[in-house]
């Protein structure tokens, strides 16, 4: 095998393979890069296997740990299931049912040359950042559609992108050398990054360091939601693996993991309160999971509705959760009575993106069609052009790719 | 591959440990965090301008009405 000096700059999925010195024998084998209490080792396969039998308590074998894990299983179902002793509809019986639900298409954002993959809200209740397959992030004003500021990527699907607490930056993330990199901000010195590998990562933004890494996810993870900031310093994610995991944020810790969805979860979402939370997934259904029961209590589905769910949000009181389809339309759920109350049409492709305002008096749905729309309970449809290019990436960008996790370019 | 065999009992380490911290969890009954659920919406419903809709003039979407000078 050909020693490749680049091998650490490529994505370091769970299995990838560099070459080079082990850091136990210190002979020049291919590598295998796992992580041991959060801290990256590159250890040769003999090694690993050595210290993964000294590591086992007597009579341990991977046999009776795998019968072990099974049996945990079970009895985490038992446990769980003891506490099942009502369903959330039948508590929600005695609260008055929706008025009919009526929603008119008040903006319509255009300007983005290809699908529009993400969006977030300002705090300021009237921007808008959107990103695009077409390398752009665009910040709108809601009130007039006027474009603030447009930046070019260097690069395509702008996967993610999220406005800083103080509205004064934006964080974006983009798919590079096949590793997808979903970004949620914590505030503006700290960002939270999710990544195609199935790792989660805490970054400190000036330093570029990695301040707290999360395994435990097995397959990409698509989605993180964090939780309301009185609830606490956890975030939840969702991922291929079908699991939504719970993780606190200083420890690293996987607290709570769901698995109930039958596909890949796309979206998660916190319950306003802080103690659920929502997911979409691609087996066209939304479920709700109690964090306190520690158990899926709701589940959101139709048989009509045969298209996967991408982006779940709740409207502020939590009573209404929006879910984007890839049929193009967006369903509108009583959560608690379990019902759905209302389909939403207007878009001309995939709802990649659904984002419920600050104040909660509207919601914006970003669309494989370009576009944007916006939602309020009224009326009108508008649109607006040109742009004028702004900013530049900081440097550290470049460096920080070698990490495995492509750096998010920040925006001020 | 071996790759996939040594990383099978690390593997099953984490995740015995993961499921025994699971297990460990308190929990409380669906009864009890329903309740509390469908509280929190109670509580909230009159602030949710999406549930209850808002005054077109409290609207910042809806289009205004140009003025006329006669």
């Amino acid at each position: 095998v050909q020693p490749q000096p680049d091998a650490k700059m490529c994505d370091q999925t769970f299995l990838a393979i560099t070459f080079g010195p082990c850091d136990n024998c210190s002979q020049n084998k291919p590598l295998m890069n796992i992580y041991l209490k959060n801290e990256p080792i590159n250890y040769c396969s003999l090694c690993v296997e050595m210290m993964a039998c000294q590591g086992l308590a007597k009579g341990e074998t991977i046999h009776t740990l795998k019968a072990e894990s099974e049996s945990l299983k079970s009895k985490l179902e038992e446990e769980r299931a003891k506490l099942h002793d009502v369903e959330l509809h039948q508590v929600a019986e005695k609260m008055e049912a929706l008025g009919q639900f009526v929603m008119k298409t008040r903006r319509t954002l255009k300007g983005h040359g290809n699908k529009v993959l993400c969006m977030d809200w300002c705090r300021d209740k009237r921007r808008i950042v959107s990103s695009s397959q077409d390398g752009k992030v665009i910040v709108w004003d809601a009130y007039t559609t006027n474009k603030e500021h447009a930046v070019t990527m260097p690069c395509t699907w702008v996967m993610a992108c999220a406005y800083a607490p103080s509205g004064c930056a934006v964080a974006c993330g983009s798919d590079e050398e096949k590793s997808i990199q979903y970004v949620v901000l914590l505030y503006v010195f700290v960002i939270l990054t999710s990544s195609g590998d199935g790792t989660c990562a805490l970054w400190d933004v000036e330093s570029g360091q990695l301040l707290q890494s999360f395994h435990g996810h097995s397959a990409d993870v698509l989605s993180l939601d964090l939780a309301p900031s009185e609830t606490g310093n956890t975030f939840v994610s969702g991922g291929c693996d079908k699991k939504a995991n719970v993780w606190d944020m200083r420890s690293g810790q996987n607290v709570q993991s769901f698995e109930t969805h039958e596909s890949d979860i796309n979206s998660v979402k916190y319950y306003p309160s802080g103690d659920a939370f929502a997911s979409g997934s691609d087996d066209a259904t939304c479920r709700l999971y109690d964090l306190r029961a520690d158990r899926e209590v709701a589940i959101y589905s139709k048989e009509s509705i045969i298209f996967g769910a991408s982006s779940v949000d709740f409207s502020l009181s939590g009573r209404l959760l929006f879910a984007g389809h890839n049929d193009y339309t967006i369903n509108v759920w009583d959560v608690l009575k379990g019902t759905r109350v209302a389909i939403l049409f207007g878009h001309e492709n995939r709802v990649s993106t659904v984002r419920v305002s600050p104040d909660g008096t509207a919601f914006c749905s970003g669309s494989w069609d370009n576009t944007l729309r916006m939602k309020v309970k009224g009326l009108a449809v508008v649109i607006g052009v040109l742009h004028h290019p702004v900013v530049s990436a900081p440097r550290a960008a470049g460096e920080l790719r070698n990490i495995g996790h492509s750096f998010p370019v920040i925006y001020s | 591959m071996d790759v996939y065999c040594s990383n099978n009992v690390l593997q099953a380490r984490r995740t015995v440990e993961q499921l025994r911290l699971e297990t460990e969890l308190q929990r409380i009954k669906i009864s009890a965090a329903a309740e509390q659920i469908v509280q929190y919406c109670q509580e909230h419903r009159r602030a949710d301008p999406l549930l209850t809709g808002i005054a077109a003039s409290s609207n910042p979407f809806k289009d205004k009405k140009t003025c006329v000078l006669l």
